[in-house]
Parts: structure tokens; sequence; C-alpha cells
């Protein structure tokens, strides 16, 4: 068998790959090693606009479950801040809907797909990537491409297979443990975060409205003593609701790995570490990648370039668009971890009594006054 | 299924999300589609025990 691109793993990062590449004429084959894509699922399902930009695509109420006006955050004693529009505006997909679609959506476009079919190693000639060994019920069998495409999410081995170092730390993935729950009363416009040393420590605790009192809850964790899923029993003790589905996974949050391609291959999303820090949102980051990818390799093939000297360009361009973003914060990220729970409630009534839009630099001046420690951090952020 | 020596993993305990193949220091983990399958050469560091959110992976006492 033999491609021009194949594509490793059909979620997000996979499909919008697969779309734009053969939307700009290279033939692609995607697989995924589940027998369904999108399951089982591994997401809160919260996304922006910036998605469905990215994919030019509307948002249908095919997929998304709920739109979302804002978001209302808990510092650790209760502190109560809302937030209205802009940043924490948004849409809750149904992921296992909406991962479907994008795998439709890329078949549409041209592109072939194979499920149950999981990649095991890779063809190499001299030292270029030129196709997959895969596994398929049981089957082995070679396919040769040009370019390959990692889009193999957090358990990605794909890259690793190149020579690209894509593994994280425990202190780089934050473990994550969620219930779908039915019956739970929360506002269905606004997402809800928890923040607090007890409740989901070196994380948050979230709760994601989809609509007719239902909601994925669920906590993110760094921690060495307990998992994620007994701070998610701990957080929905008190709740009257019913669990009717358990999603766990990982999030990187230490920002993009160090190099996103070699002669013959390119890594995105999940697998790329192209995750938002500080809030572990990497939807819309791995469309954004994805489609970069796709592009690049299917103008690779179209001139007959594949090897790192071209495929330089996809990080290239990256990095311009969204490479700062992702700086930034993970620079929040950084100052969000230095903080002990009694700073956040000071940080947070400080903010509760400020327009945040023109928050004054007296006011702050006057802030740090009273509270030196915050010297650094105001200086970290500036 | 016995990881190294000491590390045991639970696979009725496990809900296959491939946290513990992206911290294995040793690249030694696999995640198929309903295995974790493990390859020789476990260093006991406890990296996949610690991020494994459903607690699946222990360290055993031999
Ligand atoms: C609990 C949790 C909550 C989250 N909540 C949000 C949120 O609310 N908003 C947000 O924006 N982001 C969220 N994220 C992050 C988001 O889910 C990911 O960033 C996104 O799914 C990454 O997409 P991907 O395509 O890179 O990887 P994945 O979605 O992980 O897809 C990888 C695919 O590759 C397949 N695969 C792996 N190895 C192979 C192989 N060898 N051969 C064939 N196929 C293979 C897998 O089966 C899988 O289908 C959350 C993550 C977690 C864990
Ligand atoms: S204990 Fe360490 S070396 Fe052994 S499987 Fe776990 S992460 Fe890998
Ligand atoms: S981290 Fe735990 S639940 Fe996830 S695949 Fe590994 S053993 Fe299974």
């Amino acid at each position: 068998m033999k491609y021009d691109i194949v594509v490793v793993g059909g979620r997000i990062g996979g499909s919008t790959a697969s779309i734009f590449a053969s939307k700009n004429g290279a033939d692609v084959l995607m697989l995924e090693k589940n027998q369904e894509i999108g399951t089982p699922v591994q997401c809160a399902e919260a996304t922006s606009s910036r998605t469905f930009k990215t994919l030019e695509m509307e948002p249908s109420s095919k997929y998304v479950c709920s739109e979302i006006k804002g978001a209302d955050v808990y510092a650790p004693d209760g502190t109560h801040g809302h937030l209205e529009g802009g940043y924490a505006e948004g849409f809750i997909l149904e992921r296992k809907l909406f991962d479907k679609h994008l795998a439709i959506e890329a078949a549409k476009s041209g592109a072939d797909i194979m499920v149950k079919t999981m990649v095991k190693g890779l063809i190499r000639k001299e030292g270029k990537v030129c196709g997959v060994v895969a596994k398929h019920m049981g089957r082995t069998m070679e396919i040769e491409a040009d370019i390959v495409i990692a889009a193999d999410g957090i358990e990605s081995r794909v890259a690793q297979m190149a020579g690209l170092n894509t593994s994280q730390t425990t202190k780089s993935l934050c473990s994550c443990a969620q219930y779908e729950m039915v019956g739970l009363k929360t506002d269905p416009d606004y997402l809800k975060f928890h923040f607090g040393e007890k409740i989901a420590p070196k994380g948050y605790a979230w709760i994601f409205p989809k609509g007719d009192n239902v909601a994925n809850v669920g906590v993110g964790v760094r921690s060495n003593t307990e998992n994620a899923y007994h701070f998610l029993k701990k957080f929905i003790s008190n709740m009257d609701a019913t669990p009717v589905e358990l999603n766990i996974g990982g999030v990187p949050i230490r920002g993009p790995v160090e190099k996103t391609y070699t002669d013959g291959l390119m890594v995105v999303g999940d697998a790329a570490g192209q995750v938002e820090p500080f809030t572990g949102g990497g939807i819309h980051i791995t469309a954004h990648c994805g489609r970069v990818a796709g592009e690049i390799a299917a103008e690779g093939i179209k001139k007959e370039k594949t090897t790192s000297n071209f495929l330089k360009k996809y990080e290239k361009r990256w990095k311009n668009e969204i490479g700062k973003d992702l700086k930034d914060s993970l620079k929040y990220r950084k100052i969000l971890d230095k903080l002990t729970d009694d700073e956040i409630n000071i940080l947070a009534k400080f903010l509760k009594e400020q327009d945040l839009k023109s928050i004054s630099k007296m006011s702050m001046l006057g802030f740090v006054k009273e509270y030196p420690q915050f010297l650094k951090l105001l200086k970290d952020l500036l | 299924m016995e990881l190294g020596v000491k590390m045991i993993i639970s696979t009725e305990e496990c809900g296959y999300c491939g946290a513990c193949v992206s911290v294995c220091p040793h690249n030694i983990l696999e995640l198929s589609e309903m295995e974790i399958i493990a390859h020789e050469g476990c260093e006991e560091c406890a990296f996949c025990m610690v991020v494994c959110p459903l607690g699946a992976i222990k360290r055993g006492e031999k």
C-alpha cells in the first residue's frame, strides 16, 4: 500500500490534518486504533468559536450541546468571581459526535480511513520516515507514505519512534477524572471552576453544563499522594446527581515539545503538547496545528519536498500563529502553581473589588504595599 | 499484570487513557485498543503510578 500521507490517530488532530491535506490535493490515509472514532471520550468538551473558524465550519446542533456565556470561578475559601463573555465564552461539544463528524468530513474530502488499525512501527530509509507498520485485527501491514503525521494523542509513541522527544513527566501531566452527570442543578449558561489544594491540588475542579441538567463534572490534579478519581469522588460527594459516563485522561501542561517535525514526519495535538497550559484546553490548538500540518504536508507533496528542511515550515507557522498564546498561558500556569490557597484567596478578594477591564495602577500599588509577597508575581506578569 | 518486579497494573481497574504511557521514561508501555502492553525494561520509577487517574497501578510488596 502506498499513500502520499499517512495520519496516525483519528480524532481532532488527525481528522483536521486529513481534511486540509485532502482538500489540498494529497492522497491521505488516516489510521485509528479504536474500532469507533471518538470513544472513549477523554475531554470536558468546552471550546471556543476559534475551533470552528479554523475548521471553516459552523457550530451545529448536531454536535454542540450548549452555548456558554461566561464562567464562575471559586477561590479555595469560596470567594467567587464572575467572568462574562470574551475569553470565557464558547460551546460545550458532544465530542463523540464532533470527532465522528470531523472524520466524516475527512472522508468526504477524499481521505481513506481505517479503524481498528494500530500503528506499531515506522518504516525508515536512510533515517527518513517513509511509512508505517500497522496492525489490523491481527494482520500486520506495511504502508508506505512520503509524510507521516502523528496525531496519536497523549499516549503517542509514533513521534518518539522517529526520534522526537514527546514524553511527559509527573509534573507536566495533569491527571484527570470526570463524570458526566444527570440531574445536576447548575446554571446552564456558565462554566464553574473551583480551585484549592484540598479540592484539586495543582489543578482545578470543573462543572461544564451540557443543557437539560446534564453536566461534565471533573477534576485535574498533580498529586503524589491521591489519584484524580479520589478527588472526583470527594468533589461530587454532596451532589444529588447520577453519573452516566466516566472519562479519564492526562493533559500535558508544560507547553509544546521541543521539536515537532523531522525527516518525513510532523507531530500535532496532545502528542506534541499543543495544549494551553493554564486552562488545559487543547481542542482549538490541536485543530489549528492539525490544519497547518495538513496544509504543509499537501504543499510538500506537490513540491516533492518532504524532508526536515521543508517540514520545518510547519513549526515556524504554528509558532508564529499561536506560539505566543501558548507561552503566555504557560507563564500564568507557573504563577498559579506557586500560589498557596491563602494567597489565591487574597488575590481573589482583591480582583473581585476591581473592574477587571480598567484595573488601575494605583489600586495595584496599594495592594502590593499591603501584601508585599505579591510583588514578584506582579513583576512576572508585567 | 506485572510491569517490573514490583510494579503491578490492574487490568480490571485500568480505563485505557494512556496517561501512564506518556510518562514512562523507558518507553516500555503501549496502549492498544483495550489493553496496556508492557515491554521489558521497567525500572520501577513509579511515574506511571503517580499519574494514573484511577489508581490502577500499584507497587507490590515482594
Ligand atoms: C479529562 C480531560 C478534559 C479535557 N477537557 C478539555 C476541554 O474542555 N476543552 C479543550 O479544549 N480540551 C480539553 N482537553 C484536551 C483535549 O481533549 C485534547 O487536547 C484533544 O483531544 C487532543 O486531540 P488529539 O487529536 O491531539 O488527540 P486525541 O483526542 O487523544 O486523539 C488521539 C487518537 O489517536 C489514536 N491513536 C493513538 N495511538 C495510535 C496508534 N498507534 N495507531 C492508531 N491510532 C492511535 C487514539 O486512539 C485517539 O483516537 C481535555 C483533556 C482531558 C484528558
Ligand atoms: S514504573 Fe517507571 S519504568 Fe516502570 S512502567 Fe512505570 S513509568 Fe515505566
Ligand atoms: S494511566 Fe491508569 S487508567 Fe490510564 S491507561 Fe495507564 S493504567 Fe490504565
